[in-house]
């Protein structure tokens, strides 16, 4: 396997690392949450505006069954969490599309919420997909609980003890959203008009403020039924174990045809993350004259050490991968000064690790990237892209060809009649419309395949365009094989962008989803990746963030476990700034 | 009922997929559709009409009848224009290159309401258009007039038929000038101003946007075509849980 990190000569001087490198379908699947994921970006955004947040109405009964909401004030607005808590039985309990009721279903409002919203809330929001929905509503959600961590911490409190460490290391959160919907899914808002909105203008902001604030309500929610349970024997959750607790969130195929039709927002992200990665390599490693840097960087890989060691997976192939990490940073951290020595920049650095696994080398840039806050946050804002992809005017056929042949490698070099390199289709079952995978020739449904296929059209086009006269205007080209305009429009725009099209077949026998989902995750800035399959995965979200009345602005990569018995250690984040 | 622009481009994706088209690309139809329904003109309606010609079309290129410097007479052969339209205004562009005034006869074509998006991007090319069509029922007659400023065209109803009433063509001018259309306009029964469709527009952005609850029934089951039957098998193509 090929670590390398080529001179990146042939764009402009977005970044010192290609697309062929970047976007390689099992690199996207290694990244990490950065400064720049946005969860990240909305806490400081929290921060610095400072946003308040209250309990407008905490309605539940003895039993935690009810409606809760909470009130958040930013400088130009003013939203609400709406929350319903519903009992279910267990067998109900589904993290799949296809389920029908869950533990908690919520919403995020903007403005106030008059008797007849919330009555229209009350009658939809449980229903999810199957209600009809205010168009005040921005973010449409549900979650379900961890059955064992919540018996446990609510059991553990009201009998005045603090919940096992060891039972909360499993999994990481109380509640695991299993779908947060936005951009006007099931008639709620959509994100466009959202344009001129300066709190939630961005790419996926308004989810992770609602998974946020689910975060919240899961740990008062915890504490509220222990005191119910318990009584005056009753304690609260211990604040570093409430930090320690994310949301978490279960993903599946679902999130990777959206990385395949959203190919702009893609490019967009990766280009910005590269882009502050960037930003921090070209620095010289011997400005940093009371090795405050080194310092901070060592810090940080080591937490990396002790989060890759806690990190519990049921997923083998995930357990090798973090224990390589553990591994590989180890032997660095042992070696580290040695590894700075004759380094001019940071990137003399990150090219001396390029014989690492992806997921340290991907640690290491997320780790490089706290460095220089300074550098790397003005990248938070570029999260939007425009989405148009179009054709220009002037250019003929050899153009295109030239386009495929310098960014479409990838896919042009495919054998498509290879039966390996078709092996998948992939559809929308009618049961909720829920992404599958079949194979093909033997599964159904091939007939209706989802053209996801954007390797194999890239393709079919370089193959078409090469029987064309290479002078032909390409308008007149495609004027007379029409078929070819959405892949040529596709592969021309995405061709100019800095990173262009993830390069993956996903046709192909060994293709994995999980890399697309990976990829996604962690520009929302999950932790705690735990493949559950090869299509679907259990991440966090604010793992190890501070609560929301504690919001700051400093860095919080990697959770780890509390130490509940020493206040404070050189690994906690609080030392770290 | 209200729904918002993302269902709106959703489904006529989903919709146009299920078609099982070669020719027509599913995004730029959904945007087209979306941008209709969102001027307040029906464009579910139209795509719910036109959605039995794309079902019984051939997936073939139109032809070139006749080309000139200034001009340009495109077959369509029954086709429906959002299947073609957007390879047409890439073509017709290009031939039009410096010159200051382009002509286009789109013969034989149906569905012609749904062109209104893709003729009112040419404002940001600094193109203004002039584009009229017939219809068999009122209004019999349609100008479409774009100024090269503006972002939302005039549109101009004739209850009556017009001279060289035909119900199956379109014409199309694209001009680096704004049109003089005083001659064009003197006889029309009702109007809707570049005003009144930016208004509409940023109504439906704030408010959601109104479709009939029948047609969007006609959509969603239209859509459905792209759905693959549940089976066992299925259901563990997902990854199971």
């Amino acid at each position: 396997m090929e670590h390398t990190l080529p001179n990146n000569d042939k764009l402009d001087a977005v970044s010192f690392r290609t697309p062929e490198v970047v976007m390689h379908s099992e690199r996207l699947g290694a990244m990490h949450q950065t400064r720049i994921s946005f969860v990240r970006t909305l806490l400081r955004k929290i921060d610095k505006e400072h946003w308040t947040l209250s309990k407008h109405l905490w309605d539940l009964d003895n039993d935690g069954y009810g409606q809760v909401i909470y009130r958040l004030q930013t400088p130009e607005h003013v939203y609400h969490l709406v929350v319903f808590c519903n009992q279910i039985a267990d067998e109900e309990r589904n993290d799949r599309v296809i389920a029908q009721k869950w533990d908690v279903t919520f919403a995020l409002v903007y403005g106030e919420i008059g008797d007849e919203l919330l009555a229209n809330l009350k009658a939809n929001v449980p229903l999810q997909e199957a209600g009809r929905n205010s168009n005040m509503v921005m973010v449409l959600a549900r979650a379900n609980k961890s059955v064992r961590v919540f018996d446990h911490i609510v059991s553990s409190l009201a009998e005045g003890q603090q919940p096992d460490l060891d039972v909360l290391a499993q999994v990481g959160y109380i509640l695991r959203t299993t779908a947060v919907y936005g951009n006007g899914k099931f008639g709620i808002y959509d994100f466009k008009p959202l344009d001129h909105s300066e709190d939630f203008n961005q790419s996926f902001r308004a989810q992770m403020c609602a998974v946020y604030l689910i975060r919240e309500f899961s740990l008062d929610w915890v504490d509220y039924l222990a005191q119910k349970k318990g009584g005056a024997k009753a304690v609260s959750l211990h604040p570093e174990i409430k930090q320690y607790l994310g949301i978490g969130n279960a993903t599946g195929l679902g999130m990777a045809p959206y990385l395949i039709n959203h190919p702009c927002v893609v490019d967009q992200w990766l280009s910005a993350r590269e882009g502050a990665l960037q930003a921090v390599l070209v620095c010289d490693i011997e400005d940093d004259r009371n090795n405050t840097k080194i310092q901070h960087l060592s810090n940080l890989m080591k937490r990396a050490i002790q989060h890759f060691s806690e990190v519990v997976t049921i997923n083998e192939p995930q357990i090798l991968l973090n224990n390589t990490v553990v591994d590989e940073l180890n032997k660095l951290q042992n070696n580290f000064m040695s590894q700075i020595e004759g380094c001019v920049t940071w990137a003399d650095f990150l090219q001396r690790q390029a014989h690492l696994s992806f997921e340290s080398q991907e640690v290491i840039t997320s780790c490089l990237m706290e460095l220089y806050p300074e550098l790397v946050d003005a990248f938070a804002g570029q999260a939007n892209a425009d989405e148009t992809m179009s054709l220009p005017g002037g250019k003929v056929v050899q153009d295109l060809i030239d386009v495929l042949e310098a960014r479409y490698q990838w896919a042009i070099s495919i054998d498509f009649e290879a039966e390996d390199n078709v092996y998948w289709f992939w559809y929308r079952s009618e049961d909720k419309e829920e992404p599958r995978m079949g194979v093909r020739g033997q599964e159904r449904g091939d007939d209706k395949e989802f053209l996801l296929d954007i390797g194999r059209q890239a393709n079919t086009l370089y193959l078409a365009l090469q029987q064309a006269d290479p002078q032909q205007l390409l308008s007149e080209f495609i004027l007379k094989q029409p078929k070819y305009r959405s892949i040529a429009r596709r592969v021309w725009t995405m061709g100019h962008k800095k990173m262009g099209d993830i390069q993956i077949n996903v046709l192909q026998k060994t293709a994995l989803p999980m890399h697309l989902l990976r990829c996604k995750l962690s520009m929302f800035g999950a932790t705690k990746f735990d493949p559950r399959s090869d299509r679907w995965v259990r991440v966090t979200l604010f793992q190890g963030a501070p609560l929301f009345a504690e919001v700051h602005s400093n860095e919080w990569l990697f959770p780890l476990l509390p130490n509940l018995s020493v206040p404070k250690r050189g690994l906690t984040h609080d030392c770290i700034a | 009922m209200i729904v918002s622009h993302n269902e709106i481009v959703t489904m006529v994706n989903k919709a146009f997929l299920g078609m099982q088209r070669e020719v027509g690309e599913a995004d730029l139809i959904a945007a087209m559709v979306a941008e209709l329904q969102m001027a307040g003109l029906d464009g579910i309606l139209h795509f719910n009409n036109a959605s039995p010609y794309i079902l019984s079309e051939r997936d073939a290129p139109i032809d070139i009848i006749y080309q000139s410097e200034n001009e340009v007479r495109l077959d369509l052969h029954g086709s429906s224009l959002v299947c073609h339209l957007p390879a047409v205004m890439d073509y017709v562009v290009e031939k039009m290159g410096s010159r200051n005034h382009f002509k286009v006869y789109l013969q034989n074509c149906h569905n012609r309401w749904l062109a209104y998006s893709e003729l009112a991007k040419l404002a940001a090319k600094g193109i203004a258009c002039l584009a009229k069509w017939d219809n068999g029922r009122a209004p019999k007659h349609t100008i479409f007039t774009l100024d090269k400023r503006f972002v939302y065209p005039d549109l101009y109803f004739f209850d009556e038929a017009q001279a060289n009433y035909n119900t199956n063509d379109m014409i199309i001018e694209l001009s680096t000038d704004n049109f003089d259309i005083e001659q064009d306009i003197q006889y029309f029964d009702h109007k809707v101003s570049t005003d009144e469709l930016y208004a509409t527009h940023q109504r439906a952005w704030k408010e959601g946007i109104y479709v009939d609850d029948g047609q969007w029934a006609t959509l969603k089951k239209s859509a459905a075509a792209i759905l693959v039957e549940n089976s066992e098998a299925s259901s563990k193509g997902a990854g199971g849980i």
